[in-house]
């Protein structure tokens, strides 16, 4: 197979692995170890294997076209420096592996751990050898997914689904911040791919884009590498499995962030920022948590901590832009994933051996576990830097490194000691890790009686300590050809020459490293006896932890703000959503205007007829009292509007146009003697509100009155304006005039239009005309009008009352005469209404008129009966069918237009003639007319049918009140 | 007068469908009660008919018919299937709940379709009444849709705030295009751009109806400041109607806003890339920072889907083929988000239990490990986490943005994005970490299991390989403007 199959191969077998991980049944703990360990060890073998092509310099690629269009390729690459974190992620994912094997207890649900773990060495490969960088984000996201399942595989325990929620929260938020950056990257040089990125150096160093970049970057790695102030995830997170913590968190994952920075320090590195930035994180991180790592009480918390003083050493060393400090750097990855891994598995061990992980509990285990104790003891020397071991190597570079010159400022001189200093902490926490675990007095309560762990379980860690120690003793012929490889492929041309020996002679960097031995041991003898017994934490600054300030942000900023942008800007209320909606399209209305001169052309007012203005005057005024009144007075707010909609009538007939007119009217008489009726049924308004009348109301109301001034009176202005200045596009009103009568045959265009040029419209409105009132008949059939409004009205209480008083007045009398009068005139009128009606219809095609209007006059003359009889008193003499009307108006309607059809034209094509009648004279009868009278039909059974439908509600009412009136008697 | 026939080809989805809806209105009208599940499949059957229909007049070509008011191209053709899609699958996930719920009628079958065929309507108008007709003809089914619980006075309010404020954005919308009318004199899309690179036309009054028009739009679109109605409709509607109106009517809105933005208002672009800008920052703030305060879960996901339309205006930010077709891939991706999430809520829910609080979602991984996954699946798609679509439908949207030249904008949307993903990792602590409160099993369909593994698989694998939807896009935008 060539090697750029291998590549994709690296990358899908851990994930192949973990879901077929996932499918396994729970007990299966040794079927899940042999899949895993079968994997990565394929995995590292395949590694190894590409190792010839990688040393002779070559950069390995394979990519896959994934989205040609956005410059986003699926592409791989594996240098020198991917080779080496590769080894790793492999390697210690075989070891670790092994380890959970004999770690893992049978009760645990196995799958999940295996197929989590799996999928994250995947994850891991994914981001060591992406060739793109937004390849390289999601595998970064990736990481900080699975890490969280892992983190929070134990959920029953609480401080595991907090440290994994946190973890999450820190690290996800820093891969999103670091995606950003990348893509910002992406943005300067015009390309994701890696290699196009690393020789734009120069390019991106002068961009001004380049500390925003650099800022968004740098919060991703830190976070991943659990840097200060990012650093107090990463302790939260030691509630994780041992083997988790083992590899993520010591060996791969914390890794990510230092590779991330080392992948892009040619591009990045060598400015006062970048300096500033990594090396402040670096150093405070190096420090302070060396000091911390002192006062854990929990083995796996030290180690916590300890990690990231090393990871702090390293961005310290990457923060410097020497190209010497490079090399250490690299190399001191390599180390401490070695010596960590290992030591975290010893604490694996002591913690599965002994049940506690607590230091001041343990003592004395070395005559438990003497191998344990031994493998352990040189890995913490590693840790430490003592001579002969590997961390000593790296350490004493990075010794040698800090005297150098860097910016210029009082860092300068402070570094050296700082680093002194930290290395003091390093071998203090060391030899307290093994001084108090494995010397002393024989432990006492443990809940477990200590004894040597299974003999595969301790094969990875003395794997690694062996590493350890050939590394420390011989590093020039172990590992000098690897770590060479490595190191070219991250600096190329500007790779220094340095030396890998155990020993330089005496010089400044090994009397630093013999102080810090010998500080870090004197400072050990004297916090001995404190540490015995002390609280989990350092002295002084116990109580300023990272987590709480964390967790106060995060709910300051995910409560308390978001409550208060709630409460500000949200609201459940109608009324102020509408308030709000109408006050943003106003200041939006005005926005074209700031800063314009608006040219409002108001000048054509000239020549206004005065009384025209008076009725104008009118109706506006009556507008506005119909919505003064719309809230506290119904009926007066109704006939206000009526006077507006008789205004509008007259406008019409002022511009000449009768048939608008009139049709206007009686459409306007016809809705207003609806709702009249509807009025009855509506719940009682408020007679009384109480705060309607304080001082907040008032500029409530004064408020929303300004606004609906300013919103009317914005959208007159620009209407008028528009109306007045633009140019009138061309319309169709010409082709109307001039055709209606030579082709429609009638002289009154709007009719001829109805029914002739747009029949097939007027169709489809009567149809849905009709639809519309057998859904309000529907509608109202089911009604219960609300409890308050099926009392006696006040009129007719006061009426019982007086005619109860009078003995010699019966029950209903006075009703039995009301509105006598107008009935009378009513039923006189009834006749010419008809032949009012008669007359529109007939006239209709060539006057004002026409079936709808003639329609809605019929109507008018059966509501006026409604009105002023009673319902019961209409209908015993006046037999209605309104449904008959409105199916008869369709038909006559639809098949005036299929008659066409006999004559081979298309449907609803009208012919027209006159024809003479005696008396009456010539009329003119087009097939048009016969369409009118289904129109006409239509409308009368609509309306009738809406107004029978409210008229009978009076008649239930009446029916409710008895059955109620039954109920409470039969009650008493 | 003589009468040419137009020629009916394009529309021919949209005329068989209003033919299936009086269909399924007479069947369901002559079922009884027990047969209430034909109109379900032939709802299906409608659907599925619609689409084999627009599978077979899709061309790259561009059709114009009845006198240029209507349109038939790749954008619309595609869209429309994407529509039957949503729609078909909000049918297959609602069935359990309306049934429970009383509310397994002829209405909310023939409402649902009528509201399909005023998205069709939409997204294939090429005159400005067509298109106004699509949105009412959308709208006013939505309206009846919320309030189809009658006895329910939470979905009544809800209805009564939906149609106030609705008709009130309609006003906005044809205010606007009748000062688009009085400047130009046209209502054909096409011609206001010619009268715009003519110069005819007066700019003044042409940006004003501009603002109306925008108003109007980020009223459909739940954009902020017009989102007041979103979180209401939403809590207070039946889950089955919520999923209606949050899925289909977004990509509708998309068709909407090209049609009338793009393709009528191009030439203005720089005039309405400012206001969109307002309106998506403005949207990805109040949408991501209040979600994080809602306890019920409906609520939660009004607020996320405000955050998203934000996410979805950057698309037409950035202005450009790139740019309208990330804004089409945000917005599939975004239903196929919704349809899962709110799919989700309705399994858990039984009758009497909306499971409408985000704690009804404790222990999820507990009662139905598969369920929890999916919801995991399409939460970590929504605050953007890769490898799942949601990720790939951020990034698409930013590099367009970022191509625009608009760095500072990603920059704010990204931090946005990242205060968004908290509460859906809420969501997820709450499945996996939590112990239930509520230990009843759940029970589902074997047609809903297959339905919500394909939407979560579809999550992953369209985030795996988006190529194919986003050359879809692409595509569709290509062929059409």
């Amino acid at each position: 197979m060539n090697s750029e199959n291998l590549l994709l191969l690296l990358i899908l077998l851990p994930f192949a692995g973990s879901a077929l991980a996932a499918l396994l049944p729970a007990n299966a703990r040794n079927t899940e170890a042999w899949l895993s360990g079968c994997i990565t060890i394929t995995a590292f073998a395949i590694v190894v294997y590409l190792y010839p092509s990688i040393s002779a310099g070559e950069i390995l690629r394979n990519e896959i076209e994934w989205l040609p269009g956005s410059d986003l390729n699926f592409t791989l690459r594996m240098d020198g420096f991917a080779w080496m974190f590769s080894i790793l992620v492999t390697g210690i994912g075989f070891l670790v592996v092994l380890y959970a094997r004999y770690y893992m207890s049978p009760e645990d649900p196995v799958p999940r751990f295996f197929s989590f773990l799996l999928a994250f060495a995947g994850a891991m490969q994914g981001i060591v050898i992406s060739g793109n960088l937004i390849l390289l984000a999601i595998f970064w996201e990736l990481t900080s997914i699975f890490s969280f399942l892992l983190i929070g595989y134990w959920h029953h325990n609480t401080a595991a689904r907090d440290g994994a929620r946190m973890s999450l929260i820190v690290t996800g938020t820093g891969g999103l911040c670091l995606l950003a950056g990348l893509v910002l990257l992406g943005y300067i040089t015009d390309s994701y791919d890696l290699d196009h990125v690393l020789a734009a150096g120069n390019t991106i160093r002068e961009h001004e884009l380049y500390v925003p970049v650099l800022v968004l970057i740098l919060l991703g790695a830190l976070t991943k590498s659990a840097q200060f102030p990012f650093h107090f995830w990463l302790p939260n997170a030691m509630a994780a499995p041992t083997p988790v913590s083992a590899y993520l968190h010591s060996a791969t994952m914390v890794k990510a962030g230092v590779f991330l920075l080392t992948r892009l320090w040619p591009v990045l590195s060598g400015t006062d920022e970048w300096f500033l930035l990594l090396g402040l994180a670096g150093m405070s991180s190096l420090l302070l948590s060396a000091y911390f790592a002192i006062f854990q009480q929990d083995l796996k918390g030290l180690l916590a901590y300890s990690t990231i003083s090393h990871l702090g050493l390293i961005t310290t060393l990457l923060s410097f832009g020497s190209p010497l400090a490079a090399v250490a750097a690299i190399f001191h990855m390599l180390n401490h994933a070695t010596f960590k891994a290992s030591l975290f598995m010893a604490a694996g061990i002591i913690d599965h051996e002994a049940g506690t992980r607590d230091m001041r509990k343990l003592s004395g285990l070395f005559s438990f576990m003497p191998i344990t104790a031994t493998l352990a003891m040189v890995a913490s020397a590693a840790m430490a830097g003592v001579p002969l071991l590997n961390g000593f190597l790296s350490k004493e570079m990075f010794f040698s490194e800090t005297l150098g010159q860097h910016s210029g400022s009082v860092l300068d001189s402070v570094l050296p000691y700082a680093a002194t200093l930290a290395g003091a902490f390093s071998v203090t926490y060391s030899i307290r890790f093994i001084h108090t675990v494995f010397f002393g007095p024989k432990p006492l309560g443990l809940p477990r009686e200590p004894h040597e762990p299974p003999h595969w379980m301790r094969r990875p860690i003395e794997f690694l300590v062996l590493a350890c120690l050939i590394i420390g003793i011989v590093p020039g012929i172990t590992i000098g050809p690897y770590l060479h490889t490595a190191v070219t492929s991250v600096l190329r041309e500007y790779t220094p020459l340095y030396s890998l020996a155990v020993w330089h002679g005496i010089n400044t960097p090994l009397i630093m490293s013999m102080t810090a031995l010998i500080g870090g041991a004197l400072l050990y003898l004297m916090l001995q006896n404190y540490l015995a017994q002390s609280e989990d934490g350092p002295p002084g600054i116990r109580q300023l932890k990272g987590q709480r300030i964390f967790e106060r942000s995060l709910v300051t900023l995910s409560w308390r703000w978001a409550r208060w942008m709630e409460d500000t800007f949200g609201t459940q209320r109608l009324q102020p959503q509408l308030f709000l909606v109408i006050f943003i399209a106003l200041i939006a209305g005005c926005w074209p205007f700031l800063g314009t001169d608006p040219a409002f052309n108001l000048e054509s007012t000239t020549g206004m007829d005065p009384a025209f203005a008076v009725l104008w005057g009118i109706g506006i005024a009556c507008a506005l009292g119909a919505a003064y009144q719309a809230k506290y007075h119904r009926l007066a707010a109704l006939i206000l509007m009526g006077g507006a909609g008789l205004v509008t009538c007259i406008t019409f007939v002022w511009f000449s146009a009768p048939d608008l007119a009139v049709t206007q009217l009686l459409v306007e008489i016809v809705t207003t003697v609806l709702i009249l009726l509807g009025l009855r049924w509506l719940p009682k308004r408020m007679e009384q509100i109480d705060d309607a009348t304080t001082l907040i109301a008032r500029t409530r109301r004064l408020r929303d009155f300004v606004l609906a001034v300013s919103c009317g009176g914005g959208m007159t202005l620009i209407a008028y304006t528009i109306m007045t200045n633009a140019e009138l596009p061309e319309t169709i009103a010409g082709f109307f005039l001039e055709r209606a009568y030579s082709e429609g045959g009638g002289s009154n265009v709007v009719n001829v239009i109805l029914v002739d040029f747009r029949g097939f419209d007027t169709f489809g409105e009567i149809t849905v005309l009709g639809i519309v009132a057998l859904t309000v008949y529907a509608l109202l059939r089911r009604f219960r009008p609300a409890p308050d409004s099926i009392e006696i009205p006040e009129q007719q209480r006061i009426q019982n009352d007086f005619d109860d008083r009078h003995p010699n007045r019966k029950v209903g009398e006075t009703v039995h005469d009301y509105l006598m009068v107008p009935a009378v005139l009513m039923q006189w009128m009834f006749p010419f209404i008809i032949l009012l009606a008669v007359y529109f219809f007939l006239r209709g095609h060539d006057l004002p008129g026409g079936g709808f209007a003639a329609g809605i006059t019929l109507a008018i003359g059966l509501l006026l009966q409604y009105l002023a009889s009673d319902t019961r008193w209409v209908e015993d003499r006046l037999r209605i069918l309104p449904v008959r009307w409105i199916g008869l108006g369709l038909l006559l309607a639809a098949l005036t237009g299929m008659g066409s059809w006999l004559f081979g034209f298309p449907f609803l094509t009208s012919h027209s003639t006159y024809l003479e009648i005696p008396l009456i004279g010539k009329i003119p009868v087009a097939t048009a007319l016969f369409f009118d009278l289904g129109v006409l039909l239509l409308v009368v059974g609509a309306t009738a049918l809406m107004l029978i439908a409210i008229a009978h509600q009076s008649i239930r009412s009446h029916r409710a009140r008895a059955i109620e009136s039954a109920k409470t008697q039969e009650d008493d | 007068m003589d009468f040419l026939l137009p020629d009916f080809t394009p529309a021919y989805p949209e005329i068989f469908l209003l033919f299936m809806i009086c269909v399924v209105m007479l069947a369901d009208l002559f079922a009884g009660e027990k047969n209430r599940l034909l109109s379900f499949y032939l709802s299906l059957l409608t659907l599925a008919g619609c689409a084999f229909i627009t599978y077979g007049i899709y061309s790259t070509e561009v059709r114009y018919t009845f006198s240029g008011m209507f349109v038939g191209d790749a954008m619309s053709d595609t869209l429309k299937l994407m529509i039957y899609l949503t729609v078909a699958a909000v049918l297959i996930y609602s069935r359990a709940y309306i049934s429970l719920r009383g509310l397994l009628k002829g209405e909310f079958f023939s409402l649902t379709l009528f509201a399909t065929l005023g998205m069709m309507v939409m997204v294939s108008a090429s005159h400005l009444i067509t298109l106004y007709l699509g949105i009412e003809l959308l709208s006013l089914s939505l309206y009846a849709m919320v309030a189809l619980q009658r006895e329910s006075a939470v979905a009544t309010e809800a209805a009564i705030k939906f149609f106030v404020l609705g008709a009130l954005a309609s006003g906005f919308l044809l205010y606007g295009m009748s000062m688009l009318y009085g400047a130009t004199g046209t209502l054909h899309i096409s011609e206001l751009t010619k009268s715009i690179q003519q110069g005819t036309a007066d700019h003044d009054i042409f940006v004003v109806g501009l603002v109306f028009v925008v108003a109007g739009i980020s009223f459909k679109l739940s954009a902020v400041p017009f989102h007041m109605w979103a979180p209401d409709v939403y809590e207070g509607a039946p889950t089955a109607i919520t999923l209606f109106i949050g899925s289909a009517p977004k990509l509708a809105a998309f068709g909407f806003v090209m049609r009338l933005l793009v393709e009528g208002l191009g030439e203005l672009a720089t005039d309405w890339q400012g206001m969109l800008v307002l309106l998506s920052v403005a949207s990805m703030a109040v949408g991501n920072f209040v979600a994080i305060a809602q306890l019920n879960i409906k609520r939660m996901l009004a607020y996320s889907t405000i955050s998203h339309v934000g996410f979805v205006l950057l698309g037409f930010i950035a202005i450009g083929e790139n740019g309208y077709s990330s804004a089409m891939f945000y917005v599939i991706a975004y239903v196929l988000m919704t349809l899962g999430a709110f799919g989700i809520i309705m399994l858990l829910s039984r009758e009497g239990f909306e499971a409408d609080k985000i704690s009804d979602f404790k222990g999820l991984n507990q009662r139905s490990p598969w369920l929890a996954f999916m919801m995991l699946l399409i939460m970590f798609s929504m605050a953007g986490v890769p490898p799942m679509i949601g990720f790939y439908a951020k990034l698409a949207v930013f590099q367009a943005v970022l191509e625009a030249g608009y760095v500072w904008l990603v920059v704010v949307a990204v931090v946005l994005a990242l205060i968004g993903a908290f509460y859906y990792l809420r969501i997820i602590k709450f499945m996996y970490f939590d112990a239930p409160e509520d230990t009843r099993p759940i029970l589902f369909k074997p047609d809903v299991r297959i339905l919500i593994s394909t939407n979560g698989l579809a999550i992953v694998l369209l985030g795996i390989f988006p190529q194919a939807l986003m050359g879809l896009s692409l595509s569709a935008i290509q062929h059409s403007m």
